[in-house]
């Protein structure tokens, strides 16, 4: 069972990247075009706002792009360019021979569900909400490059930017766009006063028919949605359920047609359910061993390389992933265009961790088994978080192993919220960390050496002179074949000092009900398509 | 002296846990090697073949097989092979109570967390047994004032949401043993106050208290002969349910993630991580289940024996 | 009796004050805010500084307290950091649900314990009497997550029986008010009687020893003596004593009807009392954590203030003790 789970996921990555686009409506039996229908989706935790510009944090976001409309849908082919954009309510665009203006032409069949047409000057309402300081909207920065926003006539949105940049589109299509003829009479400064559930008018997909707090939220199908003859489902009900565990036993249950994570130790029990599907493929998240570099104890690269070797990451995929995952080699995933396809994972050698170790003065002197430098033992604290039992796994499984070269890490389940404060004051060994990579690749955010006060995404206080010279290169060019000889350089230097213990590249294990039809399910957002989603009426198969 | 036999069976229970997790890693040979990679999940009584390496590594499967220059030991996803010459010793082992997900003995950790648990309730009861006597004895004793106040702190106290405190003050403190022991402690005595107080204000007004005051009795004297022995029986009946609650505080705390360090395994901690596999592993979460609740019965029953005799005589 | 009663309304104000003021200082003690529990993979350090502006975590604990306190003080409770609406009405949409699990599990408690109880003190020492004792031990000690996550796997997963969680089923809004109801009691199945069959347990074996107790009363005796049916002997001269100290315990569990209970809820996915506390203190939501001990407390109080009155009028000896 478990050495098909390997090829399966083998064979599904290889697809992955192959072809870019697999038809979304060769579901068996044609059944894929019909109408209807209800799905049943699980979630970790409720919508926090529905204002998209009060939320704050990312499982929101992902819902209410179902209930609000995009100007353009950002392409799952990430890992093979830049990602490219698909028109969505904005049906086509422009951009001026400097490549400062863009014109965007709206579609003109797009409906609020109140029969209001979309217009420009909802695009135009949407940008000064996300600029207002009053809205605060978390992520403005994402429109630091754009100088205004303006309406040429119903149909057409004018863009003017103040600098040219690889990611100019995908940072004007950042946000949904929200409804002026609703919401333009409340002052940006009472937004937070008001009771945003009952104020939504949709644009998207699907709108809000109901929504129980903690319980379920009920969309319904938007007959004014611009994509003619679609969303295919009458409903998508989405129902809370605050753990990992519970949702797996829903979905086994029958009460859930969809779940977007299964935690691997899962998969049997749901593979062995005929009512049930499993789609494998690569998660856009790497999980790893984040160093302090800034412990005297951990500042040489000789040191955290004999960490790394010392791991057997071969056996870790294998108990705590079920084969599903592969060794991670980088702060690139392997399957992104930046990958430098030079490198490899260190490998598993304990004997040459020790010489590594012995060569940077850490021996066993007095026999206790632990190495110890100038009398001091190499005890190290592994932080984990305790939400996470994958996480906790590994740091189990890397207390046996480190033991066995001499090092003492005893494992330490925080809560997030006082691990994040453990790891912006810098007070931490090592910790168990998933990065969820964007699709925009930017290096500077994490491997930059941290800014004076210290708090940065740089949680170990990784600092190479080299690194950053390198990285304020990348940054001028607007290019992207013109970046990728430095990034793989700054991948090079990376991987040899070994700030971070790299683990794994994470694999996702989506499970759906088999009556599920037209879903194109990938890494780029967890419903990616849901417009086009169908249910097989029951019995057909 | 009343014989009970509930009090008799309670406490030869009680006896036998406590011997096993004492004396138990003595008794029993060297336990099998933890191999994360071959021998998880293997069912109670399965028996594998420990492979111990020359550099000090053990492999441990059931399925080895040994051939011309190499043995081959077996695994879920791929085998192993080590080459001969690197083979020091080859045994035979026996999972009585089956493995866990990293492929350790699940009796040998109950061995072990079951010293952990049992202290852990123990010093638990004990701070709550000198807590609650103090202030139930000072409540009793002190007169209006100091009764108001010990009281109306008791009530406090059980006004904390004990559970939500614990999330906290694990952030503020590393979890560990210690801690635990005084928290548990510390959110326990209330019952024991109230009781203490109920009984001695009761006796007060008994005729035999009274007849003795009467007679000139010295208050030391009415204390030895007339409130402490009364007192005892109520008290060791409650430390013993107490003891119980504290051993199923310990479990739904490690459930929680709020109890003792994840490396440390206590019989709740292993219920807890067991509750994880109830399908693939049902053995986890059940033998050191049965092991609290046998712990609890027992303690239960010794309340129940100290009343029963309590009432008798 | 109503001095008394009086007294103790007056004391609860600054009772609750001091527990609610000691929690503040512990939370705001706890490393981590909400700004560091958003889950956001693309959130950077400043935008994670923007959000405790936002919400006034960067300020000094004591002005945090003093602004907390005065809105307190003309009854505004906040707004909570992750609903993004008031407070009160979240606890106001908590509490049904926890009222309706407790209700149920107390009932089931009250109803099962008094039957065992019964049934097994007709005949000490008989077949039930000690199959009873020896079920309502090992039920007692039973890890209650352990428990309820055995009942899922048998009853939601392999019978098919009931659903494994929630309060309705998905489409029940459109059902017709009958058939909304028979579904909500088809969720509340399992979590009520997880709740209520380990209380029932312990009030089995508490009325039954209380019962034991009474027979051996002179006043028992003398009813016997006097050639009374075992029937009322049992039911009339021995039940009412022996339950007095029941009724008190009715108050004990006032903190648990609205409280909630967190494994219970949270296994279930029941949106109560219990499951909004445990998600406010793993989101470090200040204004909910601080309402939910508030009426936590609240509750305990008045439990306690109720058991205690309740004691005073069923046994006047016990007057002086409840001061």
């Amino acid at each position: 069972m478990k050495q098909l789970a390997v090829a399966l996921a083998c064979a599904l990555t290889v697809l992955a990247c192959g072809s870019p686009s697999p038809a979304p409506e060769a579901g068996p039996g044609g059944a894929a075009t019909a109408r209807g229908g209800t799905v049943v989706i699980g979630l970790l935790s409720d919508v926090q706002s529905w204002n998209p510009y009060l939320a704050e944090d990312s499982a929101t976001a992902n819902l209410l792009a179902l209930v609000y409309p995009s100007l353009a849908v950002e392409q799952a082919d990430y890992h093979l360019h830049p990602p490219s954009f698909e028109p969505a309510l904005a049906r086509s665009w422009v951009w001026s021979d400097d490549g400062l203006v863009l014109e965007l032409e709206l579609d003109p069949r797009a409906r609020w569900s109140d029969g209001v047409p979309i217009t420009s000057r909802d695009v135009v309402f949407t940008w000064q909400a996300q600029v207002s300081p009053e809205v605060g909207w978390l992520f403005a920065a994402a429109k630091d490059g754009i100088d205004g926003v303006e309406a040429v006539d119903e149909h057409t949105v004018r863009v003017r930017f103040n600098r040219v940049d690889p990611y100019q589109l995908m940072d004007l299509n950042d946000g949904l766009i929200i409804p002026a003829h609703a919401w333009a009479g409340i002052p940006f400064d009472s937004w937070r006063e008001v009771a945003w559930r009952e104020r939504v008018v949709a644009g998207g997909p699907f709108s809000l028919a109901g929504h129980t707090p903690q319980q379920e939220i009920v969309l319904e199908r938007n007959p004014g949605y611009f994509r003619p003859g679609l969303p295919r489902l009458d409903r998508a009900v989405f129902r809370i359920v605050p753990s990992d565990r519970g949702l797996v036993t829903q979905l086994l249950a029958g009460e859930l047609d969809f779940v977007r994570s299964v935690p691997p130790a899962d998969v049997d029990r749901v593979r062995a359910d005929d009512d049930l599907e499993l789609v494998v493929y690569d998660d856009r998240s790497y999980t790893h061993i984040c160093w302090n570099t800034a412990r005297p104890r951990l500042a040489d690269p000789r040191v955290r390389r004999a960490l790394t070797m010392a791991i057997d990451r071969e056996t870790l995929v294998d108990v705590v992933y079920a084969g599903f995952v592969r060794m991670a080699v980088g702060p690139v995933l392997s399957s992104f265009w930046a990958f430098n396809q030079d490198l490899e994972p260190l490998p598993f050698d304990p004997e040459a961790a020790r010489a590594l170790l012995a060569d940077a003065g850490w021996r066993d002197r007095d026999g206790d088994g632990i190495v110890e430098r100038d009398g001091v033992p190499l005890a190290l604290e592994l932080l984990a978080p305790a939400e996470n039992e994958l996480r906790q796994d590994i740091a189990l499984l890397v207390q046996e192993d480190l033991r066995r070269v001499g090092v003492e890490a005893r494992p330490r389940f925080l809560e997030w919220g006082t691990l994040l404060a453990a790891l912006d004051g810098g007070d931490f060994d090592g910790m168990v960390n998933l990065w969820e990579e964007p699709t925009r690749i930017d290096l500077a955010e994490v491997w930059h050496s941290p800014p004076a006060d210290g708090a940065s995404l740089n949680f170990g206080r990784y600092s190479n002179p080299e690194v950053d010279r390198l990285l304020a290169e990348v940054a001028e060019l607007a290019e992207f074949p013109d970046r990728k000889p430095l990034l793989d350089r700054i991948q090079a230097l990376i991987v040899a000092d070994q700030p971070y213990t790299f683990l794994v590249e994470n694999v996702r294990l989506t499970a759906h009900s088999a009556r599920l039809r037209g879903a194109e399910i990938n890494a780029a957002t967890p419903y990616f398509n849901m417009d086009e989603w169908a249910v097989a009426p029951a019995g057909a198969e | 002296m009343i014989r009970s036999p509930r009090l008799a069976v309670g406490s030869t229970v009680l006896a036998l846990l406590v011997l096993l997790c004492v004396a138990g890693p003595a008794l029993r040979r060297p336990a099998p090697a933890g191999d994360p990679a071959r021998a998880a999940l293997l069912p109670p009584g399965a028996v594998a073949t420990e492979v111990v390496l020359d550099n000090g590594r053990s492999l441990v499967s059931p399925r080895v097989a040994v051939t011309e220059h190499a043995v081959v030991v077996g695994g879920p996803l791929r085998d192993t092979e080590v080459p001969r010459e690197r083979v020091v010793d080859m045994r035979q082992v026996r999972f009585w109570l089956g493995s866990d997900r990293f492929g350790r003995d699940v009796l040998a950790q109950m061995m072990n967390g079951g010293r952990i648990s049992l202290s852990v309730a123990f010093l638990g009861a004990v701070i709550a047994l000198f807590a609650g006597t103090t202030v139930g004895l000072g409540a009793a004793t002190g007169g209006r004032w100091l009764d108001a106040l010990l009281m109306r702190m008791v009530d406090a106290v059980l006004a904390f949401p004990v559970l939500f405190l614990l999330i906290l003050v694990a952030a503020l403190v590393r979890p560990g043993p210690v801690l635990l022991v005084v928290v548990l402690g510390l959110t326990s005595w209330m019952g024991l106050a109230r009781l203490v107080r109920g009984q001695v204000l009761s006796l007060r007004g008994r005729t035999f208290v009274l007849a003795a005051r009467a007679a000139g009795c010295s208050p030391t004297r009415i204390w030895q002969r007339h409130y402490l022995p009364n007192l005892a029986g109520p008290v060791s009946q409650d430390t013993a349910l107490r003891l119980g609650d504290l051993v199923l505080a310990e479990a739904t705390l490690s459930y929680l993630g709020l109890g003792i360090p994840p490396d440390i395994p206590t019989w709740g901690s292993m219920v807890a991580q067991g509750h994880r596999v109830m399908v693939d592993g049902w053995w986890l979460a059940t033998f050191p289940g049965l092991a609290i609740a046998a712990l609890v019965v027992a303690l239960a029953l010794i309340g129940d024996g100290i009343q029963e005799r309590l009432s008798r005589s | 009796m109503t001095r008394l009663i009086a007294r103790r309304l007056l004391l609860l104000v600054p009772m609750v004050w001091l527990v609610a003021t000691v929690t503040f200082v512990v939370v705001a003690a706890a490393p981590g805010s909400y700004a560091d529990t958003v889950e956001h993979p693309g959130l950077t350090t400043e935008q994670r500084q923007a959000i405790r502006e936002r919400y006034g975590l960067d300020e000094p604990v004591h002005r945090q307290y003093l602004r907390w306190l005065g809105a307190v003080a003309t009854g505004d409770l906040g707004v909570s950091f992750v609903a993004k609406e008031p407070v009160a009405r979240v606890l106001a949409r908590a509490l049904p649900p926890t009222l309706l699990l407790g209700g149920a599990a107390l009932a089931l408690d009250l109803l099962l314990g008094l039957a065992v109880a019964v049934a097994a003190a007709r005949r000490p020492r008989g077949c039930f009497d000690r199959l009873s004792t020896v079920l309502a031990l090992g039920l007692s000690g039973l890890p209650s997550f352990w428990l309820a996550g055995l009942a899922v796997l048998v009853f939601a997963l392999l019978l098919g029986w009931f659903p494994a969680s929630h309060m309705h089923s998905v489409g029940a809004e459109q059902l017709s008010a009958p058939a909304r109801l028979a579904d909500l009691v088809h969720h509340l199945v399992l979590p009520a009687a997880c709740l209520g069959l380990v209380a029932a347990a312990g009030t089995a074996r508490y009325l039954r020893s209380t019962l034991m107790d009474v027979r051996a009363e002179r006043f028992i005796l003398a009813a016997r003596a006097r050639g009374l049916g075992e029937g009322r002997v049992l039911w009339v001269h021995t039940l009412r004593p022996a339950l007095l100290p029941v009724v008190t315990l009715l108050g004990l569990s006032l903190p648990v009807l609205v409280s909630g209970s967190v494994v219970i809820e949270a296994i279930f996915s029941w949106p109560g009392m219990g499951l909004v506390l445990l998600q406010a203190a793993q989101a470090r939501d200040v204004p909910v954590i601080m309402a939910a001990t508030m009426v936590g407390a609240v509750a305990v109080l008045l439990g306690s203030l109720v058991a205690d009155v309740l004691y005073a009028v069923v046994d006047p000896r016990a007057r002086e003790e409840v001061r």
